[in-house]
């Protein structure tokens, strides 16, 4: 009898609470990339019993409000992901754990990573979060449009002079609008001229995130390019977005994730290509997607939450991650190792342009006043696109507005 | 003041009753007091109180600046045309929702053929979801693929490019606004015509009225209480319009239909400008307050007109 309280007490104790670890983790990846989560998180936990993870779902538009109010109100979960964009205003709370230490100790190698996605966590020389998943835009196109018009289907347009001659070209002979540009304004507006802008060899901000710098000649050429698209080669027009999804327009810049949906909805042969730059000028795309973070706590919890981040956001996961859930690779080691190469090849063709892309993805600017700033140059590109101003004077009053805004 | 004096008499046996039961009927209503209080005036009051700081809702300090959020708010353009959108918006809406209202409602008070069925059809947008409605409505005004442009089409109408055009977007949200208040008027001017007597009617018959007469001197002036009514209660649901612009326009394009509910959601919710969004949302407020104001003064609470 008493051997047999000695050994439970033996059993009781290295069960003890003491180890084990409650962890939440808020995100908002629903359907596969959800499950593709769920069964991450399973298979550590079996690696790590002591390690209870509870994923909680929050719809996309509700979690940013929902971490707010619970940084407000000290009810923060041990970690959370939140979109790039959402990252300024996270890292200035005070409320997330610089990693640095953590990295330090676990030897995490930085320079591993695409440079655009890390300047989100960047805060006072501190890193607050690292990215775990990208997505970013290129040029979709129409095969059989292509074709229709007498033009090579494997052949897409390189630079901005092409894709222009390109447009034409199918519009004259097809009757399709050439090129579909998102002119409805607001953020669509403003992530794709954005890419025209870097492709232009300029950017939105200065270096310091100061103050505007779109209003730059590179930006002018930039918004006179879609104006002429628009208004005197005719190829793209102001209307509604979902042109090319039907058929009606031969080209469009899209995102990753429509190497996924576009097969499902549409009834031509598709073709994706990095999106082009002006002749002379190295290529540019925009990006997207989410960065992990942990929320203040004790620290046996930041501990086991950054244990659960540094595996999720090893090489050989990160590859079992954007194979399930078609991410793009955030890590070079991921995007060049063998595993996720083929994977793309053979299942996922339309996604190597998007992958390329990554090592030329910049990132929107990392400023808490993001969303009013894009708001703002969109209706500089609408006024512009509209014939309501000139370029070079929408720009210069968007820039002042913007100056005004980040003082 | 002595303590041998007897309690003044003044509190008649009523009052002393009624005293007495003031703690069960501060029971029975504590439920409603509680949860008004919590979800209804506290936040209220704490809006009014952060409307004074520049708070981005993340920050644990918040920075104090007075009037300053008010003082912003009017010198800022969006703000201006804001107004002026919304006061389209809400002032289109209730003119022609009411307009159109007496009309059906007169019609639909003829002994007609399927009279219910068309009542309950004139009913259906009220009570559809306005952001499923909005969602068809933006596919009814594609320019090219929507049922507005092909029903133009066909009687030799080019039709505008209704959402992403400045000039038109505005009124094809205010269509939506009307064809989803219009049933709710039919339905409150229907009740009140059946409070006509038919003796008027039938005087003005008998001095030889046509219908228009009679609808212009005799309809119209007797549901005057009705459509003061309706007239403040459609300006308040107009001027709080949200969840239309949200779905179908989103504000643009270039800020065509950028009502005060959607400029409010923009300022707190996107760019995280709480006390800027709490200033807002009280000047809305005072609008809506003084027209209601001024409305029950010029109609007397709507006893009589």
């Amino acid at each position: 009898m008493r051997t047999l309280t000695a050994v439970v007490t033996v059993a009781l104790l290295s069960a003890s609470p003491a180890l084990a670890v409650d962890l939440t983790f808020w995100h908002y990846w629903d359907g596969t990339n959800g499950q593709a989560l769920q069964k991450l998180i399973d298979q550590y936990q079996k690696a790590h019993p002591g390690v209870n993870i509870k994923a909680e779902f929050v719809p996309g538009g509700e979690l940013q409000t929902k971490l707010q109010t619970a940084i407000t109100g000290h009810r923060t979960p041990s970690m959370a992901i939140a979109d790039l964009t959402n990252m300024p205003a996270l890292v200035r709370s005070g409320a997330l754990v610089p990693l640095d230490p953590y990295m330090a100790k676990s030897k995490v190698n930085l320079g591993d990573y695409f440079q655009g996605p890390l300047v989100y966590g960047k805060y006072q020389g501190g890193q607050y979060s690292l990215p775990v998943s990208a997505s970013n835009l290129a040029l979709f196109y129409n095969k059989d449009l292509f074709r229709q018009a007498g033009l090579d289907p494997n052949k897409p347009p390189r630079t901005w002079e092409e894709l222009e001659q390109v447009a034409k070209t199918i519009q004259a002979k097809t009757g399709k609008q050439g090129f579909e540009l998102f002119t409805q304004g607001g953020e669509g507006t403003s992530w794709q001229w954005q890419v025209f802008l870097w492709g232009a060899g300029g950017d939105v901000l200065n270096k310091q995130n100061t103050a505007a710098a779109f209003n730059s000649p590179a930006g002018v050429k930039a918004l006179q390019y879609w104006v002429d698209l628009v208004n005197k080669d005719k190829v793209s027009n102001v209307a509604p977005w979902g042109q090319f999804g039907r058929g009606d327009a031969a080209m469009v810049m899209d995102g990753s994730w429509m190497t996924q949906f576009f097969p499902e909805q549409i009834d031509f042969e598709l073709g994706s290509a990095p999106f082009p730059s002006p002749k002379g000028m190295p290529p540019a795309t925009n990006m997207g997607g989410e960065q992990v973070f942990i929320f203040k706590g004790d620290p046996a919890t930041q501990q086991a939450a950054w244990d659960f981040i540094n595996w999720f956001s090893s090489t050989p996961v990160q590859i079992q991650w954007d194979r399930m859930t078609g991410f793009m690779p955030v890590k070079k080691s991921v995007a060049n190792a063998p595993s996720y190469r083929n994977w793309v090849k053979n299942t996922r063709p339309l996604l190597q342009p998007f992958v390329d892309s990554m090592a030329f993805a910049h990132p929107r600017p990392p400023v808490p006043e993001y969303a009013q700033l894009s708001d703002r140059l969109a209706q500089a590109i609408q006024e512009a696109v509209t014939g309501r101003a000139k370029p070079a004077d929408a720009l210069n009053r968007a820039a002042q507005d913007v100056n005004r805004l980040l003082k | 003041m002595h303590a041998s004096r007897p309690l003044p008499l003044s509190r008649s046996p009523r009052r002393a009753r009624e005293a007495r039961s003031w703690p069960t009927a501060l029971l029975f209503l504590l439920p409603a007091i509680v949860i008004l209080g919590t979800f209804n005036v506290y936040p209220a009051l704490y809006s009014l109180y952060l409307s004074f700081f520049e708070w981005n809702g993340f920050t644990p300090n918040r920075d104090w600046v007075g009037g300053g959020n008010y003082a912003q708010l009017v010198t800022s353009p969006e703000f201006w045309n804001s107004l002026k959108v919304t006061a389209l918006y809400a002032g289109g809406v209730t003119l022609a929702s009411l307009a159109l209202g007496l009309l059906v409602a007169v019609l639909l008070n003829q002994p007609i053929r399927g009279r219910t069925f068309y009542r309950v059809l004139y009913f259906l947008p009220v009570i559809t979801p306005t952001v499923a409605a909005g969602v068809v409505w933006k596919y009814l005004f594609d320019p090219t693929q929507g049922a507005v442009n092909n029903l133009l089409g066909s009687i030799g109408i080019h039709g505008p490019n209704w959402l992403v055009d400045p000039k038109w977007a505005l009124l094809a949200v205010i269509i939506v606004g009307v064809w989803k208040r219009v049933g709710f008027n039919v339905v409150v001017y229907l009740a009140a015509l059946q409070g006509v007597p038919r003796a008027y009617y039938e005087a003005a018959q008998i001095d030889g009225a046509t219908p228009w007469q009679q609808l212009r001197y005799v309809t119209v002036p007797l549901l005057a209480p009705t459509t003061f009514f309706l007239v403040i209660t459609s300006l308040i649901e107009a001027f709080q319009v949200f969840d239309l612009v949200y779905v179908m326009t989103a504000g643009g394009p270039l800020g065509a239909t950028d009502v005060f509910g959607f400029y409010l959601y923009r300022e707190g919710f996107k760019y995280s400008q709480l006390g800027f969004a709490s200033a807002i949302a009280y000047v809305m407020f005072a609008l809506i307050f003084l027209a209601t104001v001024v409305q029950f003064r010029f109609t007397r609470g709507g006893q009589d007109a």
